[in-house]
């Protein structure tokens, strides 16, 4: 037990020696989030639009006009799951038709909208959509009832890219640190015969696997650490999940792609060979996995798909977690994914991962 | 054979294959304590493989090997704990000291050594903050040695330390590993610098495609050599090119 203590301590210290990997690993993450953080994505370009059809087929009408408006980014849902996205700050308006609608006839009409946060995208929204009720209004028969919208203010959480983006970035750099530091660490450590030193004193590999694999998840959790500590403190991070569920979900991850590094490391000879392979395997998922974009803009069959990838869990569980307050019960499946994934990618590294 | 008290090291009839090429074929020979044992050959001799098998590196095709009665086959992990192993072409971790990675070896044995004391054994005590990167190529040998003796081994063993090091380093280094024996350890050595083994060693073998051909202390092979009637072509001059260059360029060791 003490030596496999010694051996992380000794690990711990030679990798807080290595300036370059406390700046990948530390550093790089939080100046992507930070850089990337205060590009506004979505400016006033387009409005989006949550519409609640309560009135069924009376509504369709007033629908397909609003959806004709180009400024608007039309989603469709229940009272309760657009007002959802509507307090996550994923909507900029949500409009109510009611039940009892009737063109024409009604005279009042309700959409929400954050007055405070986003004067601007919520006043221009209400007047377009006033715009869009006249029209549907004096569309029959000229001189009928208009229908008056009020805009009433709503209080959202105003989530912003930057919520968004620092736990995708953050499951980025786990699945970094996992592959590409071991499999290079690895490699570099049997070529130069540093391992053959070892194997002539009485350790036994598995107490060196275990001390990497221990400093590994001790450098982690305080990656994770400073970078919701950064968040919070300086990038107004709007984190309300529970910590301990943030480091569960985080070791879980970084116990998946350990299994693929220390796999790649087993089947590669040098840096060389390692370099292309762990490219194959991270680049797909930095482009599928919403670490940078909503994975909500993708094509049906590649969404579903990039679903069921080990850092799309990682990133969904990371996020529901840390900016929608999920519980344990509501990211099970995230959880799941994670430790199936764990299980193929450990039982590959035992069979694949050589000491020469 | 009164002697075999003595015996430390007992190689019988080792065989090691890599596919189709015997790399050792049916080697034997024993080491005495408080010996230096050479172990000479050209390149490809499979002197190294001889080595890595007592070492417990690679696992042997046939015949024994007995480190201090231990069997190395069965009883590696024991084995382990009373050999010092200086390996050719190792290195050792990147951003520890000298004194930290003594430190570290130490504990691989369960052991909490003095690594200011270890350094002094090969003088090097004044690098103890530094990494091994930045020694020079006789101080990393020399570290090697010191790391070597962590656990106050039985045996050493020394994959040809001297190789690659100006005639100053190899003289430093024969001076640490005679200072070594005279403190009762027991020492193998592979090299190919004859010189080297007659200086040092008090028996050698001579290894060729994987078998010993001649085993034997040096002045008696040559001894044995001349009274077969053997005579250089060259006459025979009282220096050396090598003794010019040192009495040019001094003892000094230069790599501090």
């Amino acid at each position: 037990m003490r030596i496999k203590w010694m051996l992380t301590l000794a690990s711990m210290k030679m990798f807080m020696r290595q300036r370059e990997a406390i700046l990948w690993t530390l550093l790089f993450p939080l100046l992507v989030v930070i850089l990337f953080g205060f590009v506004r994505f979505n400016g006033v370009g387009s409005i989006g639009l949550g519409v609640v059809n309560e009135a069924g087929a009376t509504g369709a009408d007033l629908l397909a006009r609003i959806k004709s408006v180009r400024t608007f980014e039309v989603t469709e849902g229940t009272r309760e799951s657009e007002m959802g996205e509507l307090a996550k700050g994923e909507r900029d308006l949500v409009l109510l038709i009611p039940a009892e609608y009737a063109p024409a006839t009604s005279a009042e009409m309700t959409a929400y909208g954050d007055l405070e946060a986003k004067p601007q995208v919520t006043q221009l929204g209400g007047l377009v959509l006033q715009r869009v009720l006249d029209e549907s209004a004096f569309a029959g028969a000229p001189g009928l009832r208009r229908t008056a919208l009020s805009t009433l203010p709503f209080k959202s959480r105003n989530l912003t890219y930057m919520d968004f983006l620092l736990p995708g970035i953050l499951s980025m750099s786990i699945m970094q640190m996992g592959i590409f530091g071991v499999a290079f660490g690895f490699v570099s450590l049997k070529k130069r015969g540093i391992l053959r030193r070892l194997w002539v004193t009485p350790i036994r590999p598995n107490d060196f696997i275990i001390a990497q694999v221990a400093m590994r998840l001790l450098v982690l959790l305080l990656q994770m650490t400073i970078m919701v500590g950064v968040g919070i403190l300086f990038l107004n991070l709007h984190f309300i999940g529970n910590i301990a569920l943030i480091y569960l979900m985080g070791i879980l991850g970084a116990v998946v792609f350990l299994g693929f590094g220390f796999s790649l490391a087993g089947i590669s000879k040098s840096e060389d060979q390692v370099a292309p392979l762990a490219n194959i395997i991270t680049l797909p998922m930095l482009a599928l996995s919403g670490i940078f974009f909503s994975r909500s803009n993708l094509p049906g069959f590649v969404r579903s798909i990039t679903s069921v990838l080990p850092l799309t869990y990682l990133a969904d569980g990371l996020r529901s977690v840390a900016i929608d307050g999920a519980t344990l019960a509501q990211v099970t499946p995230q959880i799941l994914g994670l430790v199936l994934w764990g299980v193929v990618s450990c039982a590959l590294a035992v069979r694949l991962f050589r000491w020469e | 054979m009164t002697e075999s008290r003595n015996i430390v090291l007992d190689v019988q009839d080792l065989v090691k294959r890599y596919g189709a090429i015997t790399a050792v074929d049916g080697v034997s020979f024993s080491v005495r304590a408080r010996e230096i044992f050479g172990i000479l050959g050209p390149n490809g001799a499979g002197k190294t493989t001889t080595l890595e098998c007592i070492e417990t590196l690679r696992p042997v095709d046939a015949g024994t090997i007995l480190l201090n009665g231990l069997n190395v086959r069965t009883q590696s992990q024991e084995v382990k704990r009373i050999i010092g192993v200086q390996l050719q072409s190792s290195s050792f971790f990147d951003k520890l000291s000298l004194a930290e990675l003594l430190v570290l070896f130490g504990e691989m044995y369960g052991r909490s050594v003095d690594p200011l004391a270890l350094l002094d054994e090969v003088e090097l005590r004044d690098k103890s903050r530094a990494q091994v990167v930045q020694l020079s190529g006789g101080q990393k040998q020399r570290f090697s040695i010191a790391a070597a003796l962590v656990n106050d081994p039985v045996v050493i063993f020394l994959d040809e330390p001297t190789t690659g090091l100006d005639p100053q380093a190899r003289r430093h280094l024969w001076g640490v590993i005679k200072r070594i024996r005279s403190e009762g350890k027991t020492i193998v050595i592979t090299t190919h610098y004859m010189d080297e083994a007659e200086e040092l060693c008090d028996r050698v073998a001579i290894m060729d495609a994987g078998k010993i051909i001649a085993m034997a202390p040096p002045q008696e092979m040559i001894t044995t050599l001349l009274a077969g009637g053997f005579r250089k072509e060259k006459v025979e001059r009282l220096a050396s090119l090598e003794d010019v260059f040192l009495s040019l360029t001094g003892h000094t060791i230069r790599d501090e």
